[in-house]
């Protein structure tokens, strides 16, 4: 283009360096912005829609009422601590955030990361072996107790006038009796064996059940004791029968095929928490009447069990700290049951109050499945009720028994013995070594 | 005009130095500091131990068996994915009615992400309803346990990952089947060659420096490959299918040990490293002169 042939007005030069200018000088006036628009950083590991709902909601109010801006970042449970650790090394730790695993809680607060909630803590009552105190501080709010028992069909159970099972051997029969071949094959239970979380939160009760422990209170790993040995024998001998009842391929199965095969009639028993009743409501609504629930049995009929879970929010260590504590104060006052009514039967509350407080009780699904509410509240209240998992054993908090859960110790153990048909002397043997082997790093 | 192209090579090569620092030398070396500390989490204090965690790496048969795992699991696919990879460029590289079809058809499991692929699988293989049981139950065979025995999930998973990435190997012979000359097939026709002798004396080296990159390519991608193993199986059961990336994955960020994890990761390297050397000293891509 030639001098002679410029046009007059706005060239292509200058608006370009005009468009520089004035997003060079918009940023200006943002630090006092931000300085008015207090902000929380939330990371919520409950991906499904309604507790992402019940968030949103609970954050716009706050941001109404107090001024604070809460923004919610949602990751898959699993994903939850490597977020959390990223984001701390990343220089911006979330204040609130969600916790699956008691060892991670344990390593944030043991560097420092965490800010201590026992006051808000101790405003209420809890439940029995929920609350994980730290060097005498509690840093995390529980919202859901994730008890696993068993499910059976109460159906097929009644047509082939079945006892629930009080021990082993009954609960053996009854799954073999519950059999069925041809083109409706149909399982006497199920289970996973694969080296995963579901195994390990699924597939041990009846150990539990046998009152076998990991460690004592002086760390002292006792399940390297005869008296544990043979009693965890026994029960490889017992789980080594009772897989010839179940489908194939379990060592791929996690949690989601287990509902699913429970709802679509292929097993008669299945371990799960409330979340089978939900799904059955929406996936088998023809079964959501036909299920029955019984914690995990002993050998003797003496005792039961149930396996452990949690699921809480920790507040880090931020210069949010403070209004993140009133935050979760005010949240655990005003919305904390939304929240549990976001999977109204599977988050079991681990605070008391909860059970008798009639806003939750009027939730349409726990109406009307009140007879299994009072089951799983029986869960905590009987005296003979085992509650235990392989993560929380031990007196307090600690890696080593993480680090035994992590390492597969026990579902390695199942797989010696129902996939390698290996004696179970040595099956137990093999995870002892396993266990030493993860305790010892 | 030759200092401006000197500046342009500079920049180019400043850049692309600048992103193999960032991206391969900073984390490669970060790995190796790890690698001598011990530290429960990637935000503990982590404390020094210099050698140690090699050590005790090395003297786990936990890492041997990963070792030997990640070889037999490199091994197999890459010949598999070679032959069949091989095999198909030749079919599809003969004149035949809907070709082109045939040929993006043979690409398409290439196409497909990994997570797809694995889930797909899974599904089809399912024990109990999986198509590819089921059909097998109609005809009499199985049941097959897929990933239920330590031998058959490594199967499995070869069988998978030969499934995802033979097309690679196959386009890549393909494009190197179009560009040898017809005359030379030709010329051994006319001097009595059969159709083996075409393929084992033009042919394949013909194909050779084609075949070597593809060889080399997939052994590193094999020997590293993480996401089909962990969709499948998780490196399970009992180990089976556990290999160093997984190896040093878990005891990195599940089982609180990052300087181990990191330590598996630095030998994997080198063992990676190792390999490449020897296969380049056996085959080199350069003629010598």
């Amino acid at each position: 283009m030639t001098q002679g042939t410029r046009r007059p007005g706005v060239g292509r030069r200058t608006l370009i360096a005009g468009g520089t200018a004035a997003a060079a000088y918009a940023g200006l006036p943002m630090p006092a912005v931000h300085a008015q628009v207090r902000e929380l950083r939330f990371l919520n590991a409950e991906p499904g829609i309604d507790s992402v709902r019940a968030l949103r909601v609970a954050a716009a109010q706050y941001e109404r009422e107090r001024r604070v801006k809460v923004v919610i970042d949602t990751v898959p449970p699993g994903d939850a601590y490597t977020r959390m650790v990223s984001a701390i090394r990343g220089g911006r730790p979330y204040d609130i955030g969600t916790l699956i695993f008691v060892a991670h809680v344990l390593t944030l607060a043991n560097e420092g990361q965490l800010t201590p909630i026992t006051e808000l803590v101790n405003k209420h009552q809890w439940g029995k072996r929920i609350l994980f105190p730290i060097n005498g501080q509690q840093y995390w709010y529980m919202y859901d107790y994730n008890l696993c028992w068993l499910f059976y069909r109460k159906d097929i159970y009644d047509q082939l006038k079945l006892e629930p099972p009080k021990t082993w051997a009954q609960l053996l029969e009854n799954s073999r009796k519950t059999m069925t071949e041809g083109a409706t094959r149909r399982f006497g239970y199920t289970t996973p064996i694969g080296s995963n979380d579901a195994t390990n939160w699924m597939s041990i009760g009846h150990l539990w059940a046998e009152d076998v422990k990991l460690f004592d209170d002086n760390w002292t790993l006792v399940f390297d004791t005869p008296e544990m040995r043979r009693k965890t024998a026994a029960w490889l001998d017992f789980f080594g029968e009772l897989y010839k009842t179940m489908p194939p391929g379990l060592t791929q199965v996690t949690f989601g095929n287990i509902l699913a095969q429970f709802a679509a009639e292929q097993a008669v028993h299945a371990p799960y928490a409330g979340r089978m009743i939900e799904f059955l409501e929406q996936r088998a609504p023809q079964l959501a009447d036909k299920y029955g629930m019984m914690p995990y049995p002993d050998s003797s009929g003496a005792r039961a069990a149930v396996n452990h879970g949690y699921d809480g929010w920790v507040v880090g260590k931020t210069p949010m700290a403070e209004e993140a504590v009133r935050f979760l104060e005010w949240f655990s006052d005003a919305h904390y049951i939304n929240f549990l009514h976001s999977a109204p039967l599977h988050m079991q509350p681990p605070r008391l109050d909860v059970y008798d407080d009639a806003r939750w009780r009027a939730h349409p699904l726990i109406e009307k499945h009140a007879e299994a509410v009072k089951v799983m509240q029986g869960f905590l209240e009987d005296p003979n009720i085992i509650i235990r998992s392989i993560d929380t054993d031990g007196p307090a908090p600690d890696l080593r028994p993480a680090k035994i859960f992590e390492a597969w110790s026990v579902p390695e153990m199942i797989q010696n013995k129902v996939l390698r048909n290996m004696p179970s002397d040595a099956c137990v043997e093999q995870a002892v070594q396993s266990m030493r082997r993860a305790i010892a790093t | 005009m030759r200092s401006r192209n000197d500046w342009v090579i500079w920049a180019f090569l400043a850049a692309g130095l600048a992103v193999t620092v960032a991206f391969v030398l900073v984390p490669v070396g970060h790995a190796i500091v790890l690698s001598l500390q011990q530290a429960d989490s990637f935000i503990s204090t982590p404390r020094f131990v210099g050698l140690a965690n090699y050590a005790r790496v090395l003297g786990e048969e936990a890492f041997w068996r990963a070792a030997g795992n990640g070889l037999i699991y490199s091994g197999l696919s890459i010949v598999l994915q070679v032959l069949l990879g091989l095999g198909f460029a030749m079919v599809l590289n003969e004149a035949f009615p809907g070709q082109r079809l045939v040929r993006g058809l043979a690409v398409l499991p290439y196409l497909l992400p990994t997570v797809v692929v694995a889930l797909t699988f899974q599904w089809m293989t399912d024990g109990s309803f999986g198509i590819v049981t089921v059909l097998l139950a109609e005809l009499g065979l199985g049941p097959i346990p897929w990933f239920e025995r330590p031998d058959t999930a490594m199967a499995s998973v070869v069988l998978a990952s030969v499934w995802l990435w033979t097309p690679f190997v196959t386009i890549c012979v393909l494009a190197g089947l179009q560009g040898i000359p017809l005359s030379l097939y030709e010329a051994a026709r006319v001097d009595g060659a059969g159709a083996f002798a075409r393929f084992w004396h033009i042919t394949l080296p013909q194909l050779r420096p084609v075949l070597t990159v593809v060889v080399l390519l997939r052994a590193i991608w094999m020997f590293n490959k993480f996401d089909i193993i962990w969709l499948l199986t998780k490196g399970g059961p009992l180990g089976a299918t556990e290999h160093l990336p997984i190896l040093a994955y878990k005891r990195a960020f599940s089982q609180f040990d990052v300087g181990g994890g990191a330590a598996v990761a630095t030998l994997s390297f080198l063992i990676l490293t190792a390999l490449v050397m020897l296969y380049f000293r056996l085959f080199p891509l350069e003629e010598k002169r």
